[in-house]
């Protein structure tokens, strides 16, 4: 109860701070202030633009992530497991993974067209990686302990070690890996939207109203962005908490 | 081993202070320049609407005239579309925008303090359409993508009011997609757009590329509407009046020469943008836009921008004549030399 009192106070007085500093500065070009924020929220909300807009960026959003988990995991899964493989494929990959998601933003286009699968692939570029190296990781590091316990109590096969043993084992690994793509490929939704994929979505209403250097929109739809990234992230650590990995609670706690 | 967290730390923190002092020092150096105004920065725009700029620029003419002011250089900045080119100036970088008629709007509306002393230009932009596609009356357009430049710019309010009085919903019917003149190239070329209005010289490059031919030009939308002005900062306007006093008549020569002189004015715009000088002088002689310096001519449809910009939810207020005119300098140039 107290830990929430101090948080809304910490709240509240970064609003009061920002409203003065706006106040003071008086220009709603540099810093709109929060009263100024706050009425342009109610007017998007109260024209249905708002929603409209956050649908196209979570379809974007869902695009890019479904690719990643489809693709990260597997491929992590195999790279952790299979020595050769590993061996055959890792060089490609330290290769590709340095080069910021917006370098591909080009080739998306061309060969995505300016649709919705263009954005979503730039997202799944900068969400990808995250997950993957999460995921091989979690099988390298595997307590070899497991892996021989397994094969004594009669579990020899490939497919058996990996899925009744390692992937339990690497889940919390892939948790996280999870997580932090979800961080990197939200802040690619921006990027993403940003070549016009469409005339609705969070990220292009930025650059709409930052054409029209109305910064009161433009900083409403960034603090949406960021509270819609904190419902997802608080979200994903609920369901993982409690169904995920509801296994390993009293393991250290 | 024995960790040392503080020599970790010390490492971490020099690194950052020296990084962060290569970045301060440059602010400093601009503080300590004289007050006396000694250099004028420019905006512009690729597009052959703005060769006056270019002209004055290659002649000369803008050191060698603003001299006896005190301006020793000049300084200029190449911009895709209007609307960066108005942030630029709402942060202070440029001093005098040649630039569409409709981004000083929303820029004015926002708080940007300057005003339009001069016209630049009319017309001059087309509407290309991808060669497979028939084309009969603007109704065929209805479902398609069209690329142009970003909200609250010339083509894009120029478009949306011609699809409006044609009955198309620019919202719902079509699809506008905002970006610079190269992008929406690319976009046409590779098939992801299916037309495009932009200004010229880009019709005339995607025509002599073949896969587009233009159907309609700018002026058969909104006859004589108004297109590229000259924009001067409200802080210019009042610190430095003589300045832009000649500013503008330079502007009017350099003006005057590109229309008597075409083939140079394409040689000019072909050496300053890269655009070969045989598809600069094709787009002078196909576009149906019109060089001009009277701000008087581009006044009627700025305010008719004005009021469509208001309609669109794009400015707060209705701006007037006078929140975006400065007409005094024109017409004490004109009549100067009408005495001459």
């Amino acid at each position: 109860m107290r830990r929430r009192k101090l948080e809304l106070m910490s709240i509240a007085s970064a609003i009061i701070i920002w409203e003065i500093t706006a106040r003071i500065i008086n220009k709603k070009i540099i810093l709109p202030s929060f009263t100024e924020v706050g009425a342009a929220f109610l007017e998007l909300v109260s024209e249905g633009e708002l929603y409209r807009d956050t649908i196209t960026s979570l379809n974007y959003f869902a695009i890019g992530m479904g690719l990643a988990i489809a693709v990260g995991i597997p491929l992590g899964i195999m790279m952790g497991w299979f020595k050769t493989f590993d061996k055959a494929v890792d060089p490609i990959i330290e290769i590709i993974r340095p080069i910021p998601p917006l370098a591909w933003i080009t080739f998306a286009i061309m060969w995505f067209g300016l649709t919705k699968y263009a954005a979503g692939f730039v997202i799944f570029v900068g969400a990808v990686f995250p997950i993957l190296v999460n995921t091989y990781t979690g099988f390298r590091n595997t307590p070899r302990v497991l892996v021989e316990s397994g094969k004594v109590l009669g579990c020899i096969k490939n497919r058996d070690l990996i899925f009744r043993i390692a992937l339990p084992a690497a889940l919390p690994a892939i948790a996280t890996g999870v997580r932090v793509g979800m961080g990197v490929g939200w802040m690619c939704v921006v990027a993403a939207e940003l070549f016009a994929v469409s005339t609705y979505g969070l990220g292009w209403k930025i650059w709409h109203w930052n054409s029209l250097h109305h910064m009161d929109m433009v900083l409403t739809y960034m603090l949406v962005l960021g509270l819609i990234a904190l419902v997802i992230d608080r979200l994903f650590r609920y369901i993982v908490q409690e169904w995920w990995l509801k296994w390993q609670t009293g393991v250290v706690v | 081993m024995i960790i040392q967290p503080f020599k970790i730390i010390a490492a971490i923190l020099i690194t950052g202070i020296i990084l962060v002092s290569g970045c301060t020092s440059t602010p400093v150096q601009k503080e300590d320049e004289p007050t006396g105004l000694t250099e004028l920065s420019f905006g512009y725009q690729p597009s052959t609407h703005q060769i006056a700029y270019m002209a004055a620029d290659a002649k000369g003419w803008w050191l060698e005239d603003l001299a006896p002011y005190g301006i020793t250089s000049t300084r200029d900045y190449l911009f895709p579309t209007g609307a960066p080119e108005m942030q630029a100036m709402l942060a202070g970088e440029i001093d005098v925008a040649y630039v569409g008629s409709t981004p000083p709007l929303s820029a004015i509306d926002q708080g940007l303090e300057a005003k339009i002393v001069a016209g630049a230009q009319t017309q001059g932009s087309d509407l290309v359409l991808a060669t497979d596609l028939s084309y009969e009356s603007p109704q065929d357009l209805v479902g398609l993508k069209i690329a142009t430049f970003p909200t609250g710019t010339l083509q894009d309010t120029v478009l949306r009011k011609w699809l409006q009085d044609n009955d198309i919903d620019p919202k719902e019917d079509v699809t506008i997609l905002g970006m610079g003149g190269a992008n929406a190239i690319t976009a046409l070329a590779s098939g992801n757009v299916d037309a495009v209005f932009l200004p010229h010289p880009n019709p005339t490059i995607i025509e002599s590329e073949g896969y587009a031919r233009v159907i309609v030009q700018s002026g058969e939308m909104w006859p004589n509407h108004a297109c590229c002005v000259v924009l001067v900062s409200q802080e210019l306007i009042d610190e430095h009046p003589d300045i832009v006093e000649q500013i503008v008549k330079t502007h009017i020569k350099a003006t005057q020469y590109i229309i008597d002189n075409p083939d140079e004015a394409a040689q000019i715009f072909s050496d300053d943008i890269g655009v070969s000088y045989d598809i600069s002088s094709q787009s002078i002689q196909d576009w149906d836009g019109e060089w001009v310096s009277d701000p008087n001519i581009e006044m009627d449809t700025a305010l008719e921008y004005a009021k469509v910009q208001y309609d669109l939810g794009y400015t707060d207020k209705l701006l007037t004549k006078d929140d975006l005119f400065d007409l005094s300098f024109y017409n004490k140039v004109i009549a100067e030399m009408g005495e001459e």
